[in-house]
């Protein structure tokens, strides 16, 4: 059974004056994807998004939105779309309750106390739900547009950026909710995001794009798969494990040595048996640390182009 | 001889007319003081070029020798020199009267007297009065002023009245120039059309009054405060 | 649409800004009657000057009729500046506080989002407009009472019957309220061309003090475009104060001020429509 496309962009193009933010862009997320979008600042993203939710009008190509055009049926689309895009602004001079009640009143959405309160405490706001807004700091705001975004219960929640401005204890809430909407709740969720290992941590398929064009789109998994990976190993005797290592073909993957921390540049399958090298010739391994993230993969791909 | 006869009939006829004209006169005054005061609602009407009034109603006091005042509980207004109709205002001071000839006021013979003020006190410079023969009492009074222009005043009254009080009045003026302050109160389409004062302009103004008199309460002994000057 | 203009009023209700208008005029009219009251005297002796050359006259002609006619005409620039605070507001105050993405990313029209605030900001225009009203009609009628109205026109005086003056009232206040829609209109449309509210408090009320300068002033050429400006036809209130009431020349304005309105509206429409939202 084929899967069903939640989104579907083609060809999508957006011109400003002398700018041409958004160039033929293609991408495709399916029901049930945590999708990351990543690009490097002024790559398109925060337009993309825009356009995805109607604030701005492309210049070229199409947007399907559970399969229909979201220029035709852009109300019943935007129904089932929650959204935070870029810093989540509200109604600072009304209360956070009060803000909720009316935003989910224009969509429809059931805003009775308890429904409110239910979502404010998902965020853990429902605390100061009567404080307003003006005094909220951006973190409380943050969480504030993560409610107002799943309010109404939408099937595709788009978020742009969400845990800017959080402290680790944040971001780990709202990836553990990211990843509990997706699991427990059958939500498709697009996120974008500079923070590219919170992105690593819940996508399952992603995009990179920088200046307005795709670079890659595919799989996580796959896409890691075929980079190299860091590895840092902290051993008791550098020299010693060096002039080991130059007998090997593990020299070529070191990468560099600084006081007794080996880095080095390998595939993952060979990290097991570096390391049972390094004890078999007396090495004593304290810490092997793999670094494999999207991060060196998001580097070197943008920095491809520039 | 022809000449010396007319030369001493010319005066002894023209003082002949004018002691006439002073007997008539003298007549309507008695007539008239038989009035000591009298209080009577009015029903007022004006029809004045440029002005536009609601009819209204009001209540005239009047007293010997001159004390008049007009109250209203709305707005009531009426021309200076009709509201005191009495014969001693146009028979004040110094002033020579001339019988001029009969003449018929709506089918009333009258004399028609004519009153000159001596001196300058008088805004009035010459009055024609139209007396009723039989009864002494002045149907018209035509009237030319220093400032307001001409005024006519024709006097109406019932068929068998004890005092000289008319039933209705028609005040008849024509004012040569009667300014309107303009600024005050902002005409936006008009302002400042024209070029010199802005805020005036100059009109002719003619028009009628319409009044009628009804519910006379004569000789009642009116006390004198009611024609004091309101506290505002 | 119902629940959108109810949310809209509640926000243009809940900003500290809505409420200058009301108190201005709060203080304001109760200032003008004192004021009257020290000084009206004087400037009604000074109308009906020469009137008191020919005639003597009674009557409370210094009333609350007269002062609330005064009030009227003085408040020409006051009140359209009162009401472009909030309906400048209206659009560039989304675009300041950076609601319109939550607000335009709603499953509703654009339409319909729009033609709610403008409501909205039809129903401020007509409570300040019918606030004026009362405060104006009732300090007026407690401090001075009622009487015949004196109104002094180019073409001469007329004096209006004490009961044949609120319904002239109720006419001219509704026309004002036709009026500073228009002006409500214009803020409107510059709002959804800015991001903050000054530019179309600013704006709007340039336009109308240079309209207001230009059909004052006795230029030729002013003249000619003056049929043209709306601010022209704005002060139409004053044919409710006349005898008889020109109707053709006041339903020739109503319609002007009408066509304006939808000009100003139709265009923000357009406007917004298509806006890129980019705050």
């Amino acid at each position: 059974m084929p899967e069903e496309k939640i989104i579907e962009v083609k060809n999508l193009s957006k011109e400003f004056k002398e700018l041409k933010a958004v160039n033929q862009l293609n991408l495709t997320v399916f029901r049930g994807d945590v999708f990351g979008f990543l690009g490097p600042n002024g790559a398109g993203k925060s337009t993309t998004i825009r356009m995805l939710l109607s604030l701005i009008n492309p210049s070229e190509g199409d947007i399907r939105i559970f399969e229909k055009s979201l220029k035709k049926e852009r109300i019943s689309i935007l129904k089932r779309i929650g959204a935070i895009v870029e810093k989540p602004d509200f109604y600072g001079y009304l209360s956070a309750f009060k803000n909720l009640e009316i935003l989910g009143k224009i969509s429809g959405a059931d805003v009775s106390r308890k429904r409110i309160m239910d979502v404010l405490e998902l965020v853990g706001l429902d605390k100061r739900s009567g404080s307003k807004v003006k005094t909220f700091s951006h973190g409380m705001k943050q969480r504030l547009g993560l409610a107002q975004s799943l309010l109404h219960d939408p099937d595709l929640i788009i978020l742009d950026e969400p845990t800017t401005g959080l402290d680790p204890q944040g971001m780990k809430e709202i990836r553990d909710l990211i990843l509990h909407l997706s699991r427990d709740r059958q939500k498709t969720l697009f996120l974008s995001s500079h923070i590219l290992h919170e992105v690593e941590l819940v996508a399952n398929r992603m995009i990179i794009i920088n200046q307005g064009t795709t670079m890659v789109e595919g799989k996580v998994s796959e896409l890691l798969n075929t980079s190299k990976m860091k590895v840092t190993f902290e051993v008791d005797d550098s020299d010693k494990a060096k002039s080991i290592l130059s007998e090997t073909g593990y020299t070529n993957d070191l990468e560099s040595v600084i006081n007794n921390t080996l880095i080095f540049n390998m595939d993952s399958e060979k990290i097991a048996s570096l390391n049972k090298y390094f004890v078999e010739n007396n090495i004593n391994v304290s810490a092997v640390i793999p670094t494999r993230s999207l991060e060196e993969y998001f580097l070197k791909i943008t920095e491809k182009v520039s | 001889m022809k000449k010396i006869i007319l030369f001493l009939i010319i005066p002894v006829v023209c003082f002949a007319q004018s002691n006439k004209s002073d007997e008539i006169l003298n007549l309507v005054k008695e007539n008239f003081n038989k009035i000591k005061d009298y209080q009577v609602n009015v029903h007022i009407k004006v029809d004045v070029n440029f002005i536009k009034v609601p009819e209204g109603d009001a209540t005239i006091y009047f007293k010997q020798p001159d004390k008049i005042k007009l109250k209203s509980e709305g707005f009531a207004m009426l021309p200076k020199e009709g509201i005191n109709f009495s014969p001693l205002n146009f028979l004040t001071g110094d002033y020579t009267s001339i019988f001029d000839k009969e003449e018929n006021v709506d089918d009333n013979p009258c004399y028609l007297i004519k009153v000159i003020p001596l001196g300058d006190k008088s805004d009035l410079i010459l009055t024609n009065l139209w007396v009723d023969k039989k009864q002494y009492i002045i149907r018209k009074i035509e009237s030319t002023t220093k400032s307001n222009g001409t005024f006519i005043i024709e006097l109406n009254y019932d068929k068998d009245i004890k005092y000289p009080l008319p039933s209705s009045m028609v005040f008849s003026f024509n004012v040569q120039k009667m300014e309107i302050p303009v600024g005050v109160m902002g005409d936006a389409d008009e302002i400042n059309k024209t070029e010199e004062e802005p805020r005036r302009k100059s009109k002719a103004t003619s028009g009628k009054v319409y009044v009628n008199y009804s519910d006379y309460k004569i000789n009642i002994g009116l006390p004198d405060n009611i024609f004091e000057k309101e506290e505002k | 649409m119902i629940t959108l203009i109810n949310i809209e009023l509640y926000k243009i209700f809940k900003k500290w800004r809505t409420y200058i208008g009301f108190l201005v005029i709060a203080v304001i009219v109760p200032v003008i009657n004192f004021a009257m009251l020290a000084e009206g005297e004087k400037s009604l002796d000074f109308m009906t000057r020469n009137l008191q050359q020919s005639f003597v006259f009674v009557g409370n002609l210094l009333n609350g009729y007269l002062v609330s006619y005064f009030i009227l005409i003085s408040l020409a620039v006051h009140i359209p500046f009162l009401i472009t605070l909030v309906a400048g507001d209206l659009l560039a105050g989304e675009a300041t506080a950076g609601t319109y993405r939550i607000l335009i990313t709603r499953p509703v029209s654009r339409m319909n989002i729009i033609s709610s605030k403008f409501i909205a900001g039809f129903i401020y225009t007509a409570f300040l407009v019918l606030w004026l009203a009362i405060m104006s009609l009732g300090i007026g009628m407690i401090i001075f009472g009622v009487g015949e109205l004196i109104v002094v026109k180019s073409s001469g005086i007329i004096i209006f019957a004490r009961n044949d003056v609120f319904w002239r009232f109720l006419g001219a206040y509704g026309f004002a309220i036709l009026s500073m829609t228009v002006v409500t209109a214009l803020a409107f449309l510059f709002s959804s061309l800015v991001e903050n509210a000054i530019g179309p408090i600013i704006s709007t009320m340039a336009i109308i003090i240079v309209f207001l300068i230009v059909s004052a002033l006795q230029i030729n050429f002013f003249r000619k475009i003056e049929p043209y400006l709306f601010t022209t036809y704005m002060s139409s209130w004053r044919l409710f104060f006349d005898d008889p009431v020109d109707y053709a020349a006041l339903y020739k304005s109503i319609a002007i001020l009408a066509g304006h309105i939808a000009l100003f509206f139709g265009a923000t429409v357009l406007i917004f429509k298509r806006k890129d939202i980019l705050t």
